[in-house]
């Protein structure tokens, strides 16, 4: 456990160090820091993509810096670093590149710090709520600099209600957990859209409005498109170098895994096979966005490092090509692009239900993604983009209803007296 | 989470996990004391080594605060599916897991920093 925690922490930091020093390369330090600057003091809501707004530079800036923030807390907190911390790290990076920022993160850790506080529990017991928690930088964000506060208003709001967001969550994240049973790998996604739906409905009611379009970022880029590719295959080379053979059979003793909440395969089976899986998963989803022509850009590349991340915690290539067939299925029969933002990030994020195809089958699996689609397609508005994990926030609600079923249908199919029998 | 609670959730878990085997017989012992708590559950149903030893390592896992304070809310609760030890593991103190002639003993022993399971009250030939 002590040498994956040290080898998970150096390909960490080693990570955030690539990034940074990739950020000022491309757009020069000057460039880069100013407006990794200016990427801190703007409103984030969905999908502001902080390449097109910032440039690769600071995008990738802000990423390091982001996952950098969640890393530090990890350590300091004395937490091992493994599957869950891991795939936090990775989605505070991914997310670091459309819509997490430094100052939006913060109140947010610091509100679920004071509410594990307030129950008497060590922060370490809440850390990932906390730092999947920070989906709702955007609320800290738009108070800041969308809802019309200026000066100590606007600042002492935005903190304020972080914190309130933060000292929040845990107890609808547990409660969360309960309504889809370990079956949707994003609760804390399902958790902050339940909140953002409140946070929306009173925004709404001081007579706001929610307004602007997206940012997307479609400019072809080789360094862009080759980044998590590579990043891949360094995880691949890290785990054979690691563990040599071993690591790819541990890789497949974890595709048999059905991946429900909580599954650590680097503890079930090893760090070494969770990073081949990891890269695999990388590898594959490029792959796939290049099939369909899709962008890389913020929000692709950051949920390719969230289902990287998630590959060492619950995702796997079994559990996930189901969900994803599903989504494509969906996306084509309803007549929308595979490459346009919605359905190629539904694509991506779809395996946030992977434990439904990993415990139930693959056609529960193909169902659950074409109900992903549908449901993604309008779940952002409902928050007013709050959530940035809306893919999260509708898997939940696909996986509450799929469960459902599945339990209903367990529970009743067979008569109670019939289901007693004489013994031998 | 008062005490009440985690003992019916650990034994929602367990019970989950040894009926899911279908035994003719499970008997479930539970022993208080002030700073801890042991119990102990056996069945009637054949185990093999393997998966005994796979128990036995899960339920001895390493301590998970960052789990166990979050999705060990899911302990004995949320039991569509398999059943996961792995959640009881993050959550008790020690777990000792043996064959008896018809089936499979397991102890589990739950408690404080202070609670030291080998001085627990219960006699050696009640365990």
């Amino acid at each position: 456990m002590i040498k994956q925690h040290f080898l998970l922490r150096n390909l960490l930091f080693t990570i955030i160090f690539i990034f940074i020093l990739s950020g000022i390369l491309i757009d020069g330090p000057y460039r880069a820091l100013t407006n990794t600057l200016h990427l801190q003091l703007i409103p984030s809501r969905l999908i502001n993509d902080f390449i097109a707004i910032g440039g690769i530079g600071a995008a990738l800036i802000n990423s390091a810096l982001v996952g950098l923030t969640g890393l530090l807390i990890i350590l300091k907190v004395k937490t091992l670093l493994s599957g869950p911390t891991f795939a936090a790290v990775l989605t505070l990076m991914g997310f670091g590149l459309f819509g997490k920022t430094v100052i939006n993160i913060l109140p947010i850790i610091t509100g679920v710090y004071f509410s594990g506080r307030f129950i008497g529990k060590q922060f370490k017991e809440y850390i990932i709520i906390a730092l999947f928690g920070t989906a709702l930088g955007p609320v800290v964000s738009f108070i800041a600099f969308e809802f019309g506060l200026t000066g100590i208003w606007a600042f002492g709001g935005s903190i304020g209600l972080g914190l309130l967001t933060g000292f929040l969550l845990p107890s609808i994240a547990v409660s969360m957990l309960h309504m889809h049973q370990g079956y949707n790998l994003y609760n804390m996604g399902l958790s902050c859209g339940f909140f953002g739906l409140f946070a929306a409905a009173f925004i709404l009611a001081t007579g706001h409005e929610f307004k602007g379009g997206i940012e997307w970022y479609s400019k072809p880029n080789l360094f862009l498109t080759l980044l998590i590719p590579v990043l891949s295959l360094s995880f691949i080379i890290t785990a054979l170098i690691s563990k040599g053979k071993k690591s790819l059979t541990d890789f497949k003793k974890i595709q048999k895994i059905p991946g429900r909440l909580p599954s650590d395969f680097m503890v079930m089976e090893s760090t070494e096979g969770a990073l081949v899986n990891s890269g695999l998963i990388g590898i594959i989803g490029s792959l796939y966005v290049l099939v369909v022509g899709g962008d890389f850009n913020g929000p692709v590349i950051g949920g390719l490092l969230t289902i990287m991340g998630f590959g060492a915690f619950g995702t796997n290539l079994k559990n996930s090509w189901s969900v994803v067939t599903g989504v494509i299925i969906s996306t084509l029969v309803f007549g929308f692009g595979l490459n346009s933002p919605g359905p190629i990030l539904a694509a991506i994020f779809v395996t946030t239900l992977a434990p439904l195809a990993g415990e139930f089958g693959w056609k529960v699996g193909i169902i659950a993604g074409i109900i992903h689609l549908v449901m993604v397609m309008q779940t952002g508005a409902w928050h007013g983009g709050m959530n940035l994990y809306n893919n999260g926030f509708a898997g939940g609600l696909t996986a509450t209803v799929i469960v459902a079923v599945i339990q209903w249908y367990k529970t009743n199919k067979t008569e109670f007296s019939n289901s007693f029998r004489s013994k031998k | 989470m008062r005490r009440q609670d985690i003992i019916l959730n650990l034994l929602s878990e367990m019970s989950s996990y040894i009926l899911s085997g279908d035994p003719q017989r499970m008997v479930i012992s539970l022993h208080q004391e002030e700073s801890g708590l042991h119990l102990c559950i056996l069945d009637s149903n054949d185990h093999s080594d393997e998966e005994v030893e796979r128990l036995e390592k899960t339920l001895n896992s390493q301590k998970r605060p960052e789990l166990a304070g979050y999705y060990g809310a899911m302990t004995g609760h949320d039991l569509l599916g398999s059943s996961r030890m792995d959640l009881l593991g993050w959550q008790v103190k020690h777990a000792d897991v043996s064959k008896t002639d018809s089936g499979i003993k397991i102890d589990l022993w739950m408690g404080g920093d202070e609670f030291e399971s080998q001085k627990f009250s219960i006699p050696k030939s009640g365990k």
